[in-house]
């Protein structure tokens, strides 16, 4: 495209000139390849400077603009597999850091599983000398009480959480079954719908009535679907309304659960799927809900995101393969 | 239609011996309880494909009878069974392994849909486990 400005313009004024316009010409390039104009006007001043024929500074200008073309080309095509690096050593470090964290709970939760037994053993034990034993007369005998009580409460609050670790750990190959995604959602949201209707709050349901059977683990997919719900319920509190949606899409069954409840602060989105986020009050919810929920879904070769309006709205998008089974040998029987 | 064997644990004696003679009636091997602490000693000495296992019973509930049960038959599949909602107990009760979570009352056409699917994944868990490499 440049091509033939550069040779009328050469053609039309003095060498100078032609160097002149070429070098102008240039300055959108400047940022790109700011090496690239005074390497080319030298290129071009020394046949100039051999007074040689107006033709010879037009090829040189050509080329030169050429060159300057191809690498602003290079340039972009550069840029962008820089960004789709970016994209992929994103998608790596989080794989990463899953499996890592996968393997890090797994092992906190087993060394601790211990220590918290024997700790609720003798939290009992003491209870037991404290309420059957000479020790019962002792004046502070109600406040040692108390505090082994307290004492054997955090554990089982410790308990649930290494409980809730290892079952985001645990690297089950989910069981593929051919199921009607559609009677799942009515099954579960049959569930919800007992907590949700004294609340006033109305669940809606958009399903495509020719969704495809999907190949999914259906206990897994009704553990994310509940879990969703049940955030949307906290989300809306009373009054309001969850819609759930299926669409298909592309080899995909596309599910959404969306409310109309406080919705999620833009600051902190991009981290609720990250273990141990949570902003509910220390001790209300362990922060592992939604990282179980992303965990199960790319398990099974899915995906899953979230998109919110805060004060209004939050829809929670999964997109699961229609049939995501592993690729069997043909086998013999 | 595949002969499974089904264990029924609910507190409420007649829904377990109507539906215990229903399922015998459908050729399936089927033996009811009424309390979780039976089903767990049950197990020592029987097998069961499938188990309905109520969440709320005196003495032992359904989510601490699940966890005994997974413990000692982590094959079997569970589907938890309420009268009273509770997607708290839904939640736990699928985290901690449950097949599914239904509602009574729920019909009997359905129960044994969800009773066959759950025996399907047990069949294909063990298909999964008896291959060389442990993978499917």
């Amino acid at each position: 495209m440049e091509r033939p400005d550069v040779e009328r313009t050469s053609g039309d004024h003095g060498g100078t000139k032609a160097g002149h316009v070429v070098g102008s010409n240039m300055s959108p390039w400047r940022d790109i390849c700011p090496y690239a104009p005074s390497a080319v006007l030298t290129a071009s001043a020394v046949p100039l400077g051999l007074t040689a024929g107006w033709g010879a500074a037009a090829a040189v200008a050509v080329m030169a603009a050429i060159s300057i073309v191809s690498i602003h080309r290079l340039m972009q095509r550069i840029h962008s597999l820089d960004q789709q690096r970016h994209l992929l050593e994103e998608q790596i470090v989080r794989a990463n850091k899953l499996s890592t964290v996968d393997e890090l709970s797994a092992g906190i939760a087993h060394e601790i599983n211990n220590p918290l037994a024997i700790m609720a053993q003798e939290a009992q034990w003491i209870h037991h000398l404290l309420t059957n034993t000479g020790l019962r007369d002792v004046k502070e005998a109600a406040e040692c009480e108390d505090s082994a009580a307290e004492i054997s409460l955090q554990v089982n609050r410790c308990k649930e959480i290494v409980h809730k670790l290892l079952s985001l750990a645990r690297q089950m190959e989910p069981v593929y079954q051919c199921i009607d995604v559609n009677g799942l959602i009515d099954n579960i949201t049959g569930l919800v719908e007992r907590e949700a209707v004294p609340r006033n709050i109305e669940i809606t349901k958009t399903l495509q009535p020719d969704l495809p059977l999907v190949y999914t683990d259906p206990p897994l997919l009704r553990q994310v679907i509940l879990n969703l719900l049940m955030n949307a319920c906290q989300a809306v509190d009373r009054d309001g309304a969850i819609c759930v949606a299926t669409l298909s899409e592309d080899g995909y069954a596309r599910i959404s659960v969306s409310d109309s409840g406080c919705g999620i602060p833009q600051d902190i989105l991009p981290k609720i799927f990250t273990p141990f986020f949570s902003t509910k009050p220390e001790g209300k919810g362990s922060g592992l809900g939604l990282a179980i929920c992303r965990g199960i879904i790319e398990r099974m070769g899915g995906h899953i995101s979230v998109s919110s309006m805060e004060g209004a709205s939050t829809v929670f998008t999964i997109h699961l393969p229609v049939d995501n089974r592993p690729q069997e040998l043909p086998s013999s029987h | 239609m595949d002969k499974f064997r089904v264990l029924i644990v609910d507190d409420e004696v007649d829904f377990v011996e109507t539906i215990v003679k229903r399922l015998r009636d459908k050729g399936l091997e089927a033996e009811g309880v009424h309390r979780g602490k039976d089903a767990i000693e049950l197990l020592d000495t029987r097998d069961f494909d499938v188990c309905i296992l109520d969440v709320r019973m005196p003495g032992m509930d359904g989510i601490e009878t699940l966890r005994e049960m997974k413990k000692k038959k982590p094959s079997m599949e569970v589907i938890m069974l309420t009268g009273h909602g509770s997607v708290e107990s839904g939640i736990q009760g699928l985290q901690l392994g449950a097949y599914n979570y239904v509602m009574k009352p729920i019909p009997f056409k359905d129960l044994l849909k969800e009773m066959t699917q759950a025996y399907e994944r047990k069949l294909i868990e063990e298909e999964r486990s008896l291959k060389p490499d442990g993978k499917a």
